[in-house]
């Protein structure tokens, strides 16, 4: 079970230093302290977590089984076949597979178990650990900054740019744990990366929590393509949080991907700290069965000449629900601002939902701003028309959803990562 | 008989637009399908391929001795029935080149996998081709930003690659100039003739401009959801010097006589047969 000693077992387990040992200790305070978020605040009003037993949870204390065991062919998968510079493969926040170009060695480029990081380069992680994120924020914050384990550290030096993506694949292999992987990435100025987080796991036999926090830190220039792909299996709730903090010009590139889990609620969030930096927010996601998704994300605009472009494209089928609520926010200091935000979502069939709330904070009075959404269901003359050529019904569907997740597909140079979500996406119809 | 239609009578929302069409094309024949704006027309093509805004209220229709009804659109397409719509739909992120891809492994029996892309992409040059259409065409959404002329081209590009049995053509030569249209009939008869015998066509179409280059074998023409003038090529240039007016006013004094009598009745080359 989780508990104060497991945090101490983890912790000695990973023999981190003081200072990091301490963190999780006042984590666990904090987690004790508060309380579950109140199902009668605004943010929490449309996802329903009556039914989780944090205490029931198991802690990741000593991993499972040998680390050299094979993966499950769908892990191995989910890696994905993009070309790439290294990969990290985690399973219950243990690595299992450690590799990383030479070349990228060579340019200084850091990209490791956080676990071993904390030993490799205390005084990096020290310094950009948690410098994004607080425990105190939320109890499942808390709790994640109590019991992480495993999780990558990727550090791109100043002017250096890793040209293929590097990769880290966490897949959870115990029902009843809780995984509370970390994404600590730092972009020195001027530097540019490509980083994929990929997260998945079997049908889990009961419930299974995640907790998982990234924080991407761009400094001046740096320019970072963020991708979190997330296929969990059935009975996982995930309670994620994705923030970035934006240098002058730096330009953050990100791709929210979800498709599987029970009940996933994750926020992404993009301070726009540095003059004339730049983030793109995509998300494409696709509910089915009784899965619930709930998105809330973040433009926060806190200096002038910043932009944010914002498109989250979800599909809906079954009894599944999803909640998109965007906020823009920008501050006084984000004079001659562009805020963009548009949230389009497609039901396939009666008995399926989709909420967006769409919300804006402007207290700057120079700025250029949208926000849209729309829901809509599966067109018939679509429909018709493809099949009126001799597609099946299923084909014509998937043409239509495919379709419509284009938009999203053409703005990502990943054609490996669109191929992996056009064949989840034909699983989920096949099933219509 | 390769399509036969039997007094059909179809209706969209409440109101009935088709009251008792009889027609029967073979393969081999090109026929012509002419009337007046509301007279039935685009229904009855759309109401072969099976769209489910139309609804059968009475009638049957035989294609290849079966029953066509009761085949949904993809079957009737995968067993030969094409239509060129009037006014095809745009479908947003889906390129013409997938779709194509899809739609011709489907018609030529490929169940599992595609049409391999290297034949595929042979066999979409060469009709690309045959119809002066730029191949760009294929990297871009389904009739997305299409031109009129564009999608009317594209609609014969899916027959041409379809390689159907009976093929309906919904007024493909409106909104085209002169030189478009002898492009598309020149690439019709192109099929027509290639098919030797194995395709039937019905053209349907508001003006007998079309009918130059297309040589219809019968014409026929519809006049408020009846099909109540049948004959051969002359009867397009018959219309074309008189208009519909003249045939209108033939079925007017038939419509009243058939109200008092309740009988089969001619007038001039008009008739009406009640049900």
């Amino acid at each position: 079970m989780i508990s104060r000693e497991a945090v101490e077992a983890i912790s000695a387990r990973t023999g981190e230093p003081v200072w990091m040992r301490e963190q999780r200790l006042a984590a666990w305070g904090v987690y004790e302290s508060l309380p579950l978020p109140d199902p009668t605040q605004e943010e929490w009003r449309r996802t329903d977590i009556s039914g989780l037993r944090l205490d029931a949870l198991r802690a990741l204390v000593d991993g499972t089984g040998p680390v050299a065991a094979a993966l499950p062919p769908r892990a191995a998968a989910l890696a994905g076949g993009e070309e790439r510079a290294g990969l990290l493969v985690q399973r219950d926040g243990r690595t299992v597979q450690h590799v990383l170009d030479e070349a990228a060695q060579r340019q200084g480029v850091l990209f490791l178990d956080l676990d071993q990081a904390v030993r490799q380069a205390p005084d990096l992680v020290r310094e950009h650990f948690l410098s994004v994120i607080r425990p105190d924020e939320l109890k499942f914050r808390a709790l994640h900054a109590a019991l992480r384990t495993g999780g990558t550290f990727l550090y791109v030096p100043p002017g250096v740019e890793v040209t293929l993506p590097l990769v880290t694949s966490t897949w959870l292999n115990t029902p009843g744990a809780g995984l509370f992987p970390h994404t600590l990435l730092v972009a020195g100025e001027g530097s540019k990366v490509t980083f994929l987080d990929v997260f998945g796991s079997d049908g889990m036999s009961r419930q299974t929590v995640v907790s998982n926090a990234a924080e991407l830190i761009l400094r001046d220039g740096a320019q970072v393509r963020y991708v979190a792909f997330q296929d969990w299996g059935a009975n996982v709730w995930e309670f994620g949080l994705i923030r970035a903090r934006l240098g002058r010009d730096a330009a953050l590139h990100s791709l929210i991907v979800a498709f599987g889990g029970s009940l996933v609620k994750t926020d992404i969030e993009s301070k726009l700290e540095g003059p004339g930096s730049q983030s793109e927010m995509l998300g494409l996601y696709f509910g089915d069965g009784t899965q619930h998704f709930d998105f809330h994300t973040l433009q926060e605009h806190l200096a002038p000449h910043t932009l944010s472009d914002l498109l989250y494209k979800g599909a809906v089928k079954d009894r599944a629900r999803t909640v998109f609520a965007g906020l823009i926010r920008v501050h006084p200091g984000g004079q001659k601002t562009n805020a963009f935000q548009s949230n389009r979502n497609l039901i396939l069939n009666t008995g399926a939902k989709s909420d967006s709330i769409p919300k804006l904070e402007i207290m700057a009075n120079d700025l250029r701003c949208t926000h849209g959404s729309a829901t809509s269901r599966l067109n018939d003359e679509h429909l018709f028309y493809l099949m009126s050529r001799g597609l099946t019904r299923r084909q014509a569907v998937q043409m239509v959803v495919d379709g419509f997740f284009a938009e999203v597909f053409d703005r990502v140079p990943l054609p490996r990562l669109g191929e992996q979500m056009q064949q989840e996406i034909g699983r989920k119809i096949a099933e219509l | 008989m390769d399509l036969e239609i039997r007094d059909l009578h179809v209706q969209v929302e409440e109101k009935v637009i088709l009251k008792g069409v009889n027609l029967t094309v073979n393969k081999g024949e090109v026929h012509a399908l002419m009337g007046p704006n509301g007279s039935g027309k685009s229904t009855l093509a759309n109401v072969l391929m099976g769209n489910p805004f139309y609804q059968v209220m009475q009638g049957d229709v035989l294609y290849k001795g079966e029953d066509l009804l009761a085949m949904a659109p993809d079957e009737r397409a995968r067993k030969g029935l094409f239509i060129a719509f009037q006014y095809p739909v745009a479908i947003p992120g889906v390129t013409m080149a997938s779709f194509l891809r899809t739609a011709v492994s489907a018609r030529r029996g490929y169940s599992k996998e595609l049409i391999p892309v290297g034949e595929f992409q042979k066999i979409l040059r060469a009709k690309i081709e045959e119809l002066k259409m730029d191949p760009a065409i294929t990297g871009r959404y389904i009739n997305e930003g299409f031109s009129g002329g564009e999608k009317k081209r594209a609609e014969i590009l899916q027959m041409a690659l379809l390689e159907p049995e009976i093929a309906i053509m919904d007024e493909t030569d409106s909104g085209l100039d002169i030189d478009s249209v002898k492009i598309v009939a020149d690439g019709v008869n192109r099929m027509f003739d290639a098919a030797k015998g194995q395709m039937g066509i019905l053209v349907i179409t508001h003006y007998s401009r079309v009918l130059h280059y297309i040589k219809p074998d019968y014409v026929h023409v519809i006049f408020d959801g009846r099909l109540v003038v049948s004959g051969g090529a002359e009867l397009a240039e018959e219309l074309e010097r008189s208009g519909y007016e003249g045939i209108k006013s033939q079925v007017d004094v038939i419509h009243s006589e058939v109200a008092a009598s309740g009988a089969v009745r001619r007038a001039g080359k008009v008739f009406w047969v009640v049900h």
